[in-house]
């Protein structure tokens, strides 16, 4: 009885329905054991299934740890059809009880309030970071505007120019070589000369939008990105482009590869033909007679180039002046925008190579270039010795890239093992500690910079270099807080890279680059 | 035979991932939508350990608190375990998961307590430091976990369940 009997009927009635049935009232009796003795209610709103084997389990594992000797009160508990209930257990001698009271419209009702207020909270806290990070960045912006206008004023000047120099003949030359291509199909000959014409024109035309970047500035200019060259098809190719140049001159033109060296020679290629194809281009031009050599050797992990010709040379007092841009005037009868043999140089030495040049008015001109290869770059003499026998981890997915970096750091003097991904990367360091950790940011699962933050949440000090695609401030920062030492930017400036693995090695312990 | 059960207690503040951390144990599943929990929902798990008989783990994902209140300290009656959830992107969850380890050692001295530190899928927004779970380490099991991909969740329920009697 849940109300006193001397109360009148109807009030015990009224009560009996306020307190059971609004609250959907469940009673379980239970013997030690959990042995069921006595059910009333409907077990079913609650989804419990007292008649299966495991129908009451839950219930029993809300008192795991709990006397059953004792009275126990559990307000809103979650059950497994998503219904709330207050649960009671009553201590009952040898037996016990358990009660469930329907505490779903309170729950939601909780609920609602609790979820703006906390939303609320999340809220403030995102919009708080937020206006820290959009002042940091306002302050940031500022620092570099005046520099970047500045920069930006020169870079546009030289664009302008150099887009007006190139673009304007080039429109004109394919314009022309469309209409007449499509009249002289019919001859072999005319066709196949055209065709070498196209051939140049578009070159030229790569050669000129390659040149524009010049006015882009020295950073981006200065990435190598390496790949395997083909030397002979490279040879086929500009032969192609000026023999049929020089012999309409009445000029011999020969091309002549040594292939010396077993290993596959590794370099910018698009570096590489444009200064193959500035020198050519220079030679057919200021030369009327007898013949143009071009002479590629690939030995002891070295290119050399040289372009020799019997044109009209150049004046002693030139010689300083040729490689400056914007040198009209330097050889007699010029007639480009001065810049061909700039870039030579300039590429050259973004290559880590050397060139010479030797000339006579009358007589000709010689260019020598040697151009190391990518790997023989990294491998400095005095960077092998120090950095012998140490072992670096790299964790790239990029088959390719993991390849590479293990070509460059093995030429450094490195044992490499290389992973591709960071879970077992994180594992593999802590067992480790190599002298190293080379670790992409954009790996799939676990992210580069949460794989670095656990290890250095794991106590990890060895020196840990971070590589991205991105080469925002944003993302170097989040990699640096994450716990890298340094941040490198892809596609690799070798240069960076070996005095960024020398300084990280050298240094053992964090500093942010 | 019926593996030997504990009860476990997720404690942390609220918005942390206690729900998704039990979410993504038990039933492998998340969800980003943020519902708070009310009082209590109860869940479990058998776990089977190498060289051990299984444990039943019953995992008591208590509602959100910065501090324990009287109904939650009476949720903790009976457990065995702690697993205390900070949120890696608000520095003040992981303080307050350490208050809440302290409070809760006068209901249970002798609980075995773990830190999942969690939201590792978003490491880039983190404001709690790596050197600071590297200090608490010292004191106690700490495992960075992500709900959403799953990282560290696996690790952290089974370090509690090893270091449970078996």
């Amino acid at each position: 009885m849940i109300v006193d009997a001397a109360w009148p009927v109807v009030v015990q009635a009224y009560l009996r329905a306020v307190l059971v049935d609004r609250t959907h009232l469940l009673l379980l009796s239970f013997a030690p054991g959990w042995r069921l003795l006595d059910l009333q209610g409907d077990p079913a709103f609650y989804g419990l299934a007292p008649e299966a084997p495991d129908g009451l389990r839950s219930l029993q594992d809300l008192f795991v740890g709990l006397p059953l000797d004792r009275d126990q009160d559990i307000p809103f508990v979650e059950l497994a059809n998503g219904r709330s209930a207050h649960v009671h257990l009553v201590a009952d001698r040898d037996a016990f009880h358990v009660l469930l009271l329907d505490a779903e419209e309170a729950r939601s009702h909780e609920r609602v309030q609790q979820q703006l207020v906390h939303e609320a909270i999340i809220a403030g806290h995102a919009k708080s970071k937020a206006i820290g990070q959009l002042k940091d960045i306002r302050d940031e912006l500022g620092r570099q505007r005046s520099s970047l206008e500045e920069a930006n004023a020169l870079k546009n000047a030289l664009i302008a120019t150099l887009s007006h120099e190139f673009r304007t003949p080039l429109t004109s030359i394919f314009g022309y070589l469309h209409l007449i291509e499509r009249r002289a199909t019919a001859d072999a000959t005319a066709a196949q000369a055209l065709q070498a014409v196209r051939r140049s024109a578009t070159y030229l035309f790569a050669l000129a939008e390659n040149l524009l970047e010049y006015g882009r500035g020295e950073s981006s200019g200065a990435l190598l990105n390496a790949v395997e060259v083909d030397l002979g098809a490279l040879l086929a190719d500009v032969e192609g482009m000026f023999a049929p140049l020089a012999e309409a001159k009445g000029v011999r033109f020969r091309a002549t590869l040594a292939h010396d060296d077993a290993t596959a020679p590794r370099f910018d290629e698009v570096k590489l033909r444009q200064i193959v194809v500035n020198l050519l281009s220079n030679a057919v031009r200021y030369t009327t007679r007898g013949e143009i050599v071009l002479a590629l050797a690939w030995r002891d992990r070295r290119l050399a180039v040289d372009v020799r010709d019997s044109g009209i040379g150049i004046a002693p007092e030139f010689i300083g002046q040729v490689f400056k841009p914007f040198n009209r005037g330097a050889q007699a009868g010029s007639k480009g925008a001065g810049l061909g043999l700039s870039i030579v140089r300039r590429l050259v030495d973004q290559m880590h190579g050397t060139l010479a040049l030797e000339s006579e008015p009358g007589q000709g001109t010689h260019f020598s270039i040697e151009l190391p290869s990518v790997a023989a770059i990294a491998a400095g003499p005095e960077h092998a010795s120090t950095l012998r026998g140490r072992r670096a981890l790299v964790v790239d997915d990029d088959a390719d890239v993991a390849q590479l970096l293990e070509v460059l750091l093995e030429d450094l003097g490195f044992e490499v093992r290389v992973l591709g991904d960071a879970a077992s990367a994180v594992a593999r360091a802590m067992d480790e500690s190599p002298d190293l950790l080379l670790v992409d940011v954009e790996l799939p699962g676990l992210s580069g910079n949460a794989a670095v933050y656990q290890l250095r949440a794991q106590g990890y000090r060895g020196p840990i270099v971070s590589l991205s695609a991105n080469a925002t401030t944003d993302a170097r920062d989040a990699s640096l807080r994450a716990g890298a030492n340094h941040y490198l930017t892809k596609p690799l400036n070798l240069e960076r890279f070996v005095a960024v693995v020398r300084r990280a090695v050298g240094e053992g312990a964090k500093e942010a680059t | 035979m019926t593996p030997l059960t504990h009860k476990v207690c997720m404690l942390g503040d609220f918005g942390v991932g206690k729900t998704s951390l039990v979410a993504r144990y038990v039933r492998s599943t998340f969800s980003d939508k943020y519902l708070t929990t009310v009082g209590v929902k109860v869940d479990s798990k058998e776990v089977a350990l190498p060289g051990r008989d299984p444990l039943k783990l019953v995992l008591w994902d208590i509602a959100g608190r910065s501090a324990l209140d009287a109904p939650s300290t009476s949720y903790l009656r009976g457990a065995s375990a702690l697993l205390l959830v900070a949120d890696g992107t608000r520095e003040t969850s992981l303080s307050s998961a350490l208050n809440l380890l302290m409070q809760s050692r006068s209901t249970l001295p002798d609980a075995v307590a773990v830190l999942a530190v969690n939201k590792l899928d978003l490491v880039e927004r983190w404001e709690v430091a790596a050197t600071t779970l590297s200090e608490l380490r010292r004191s106690l099991p700490v495992f960075e976990t992500s709900a959403l991909s799953g990282a560290g969740v696996e690790e952290a329920f089974a370090e509690i369940a090893r270091r449970l009697p078996g």
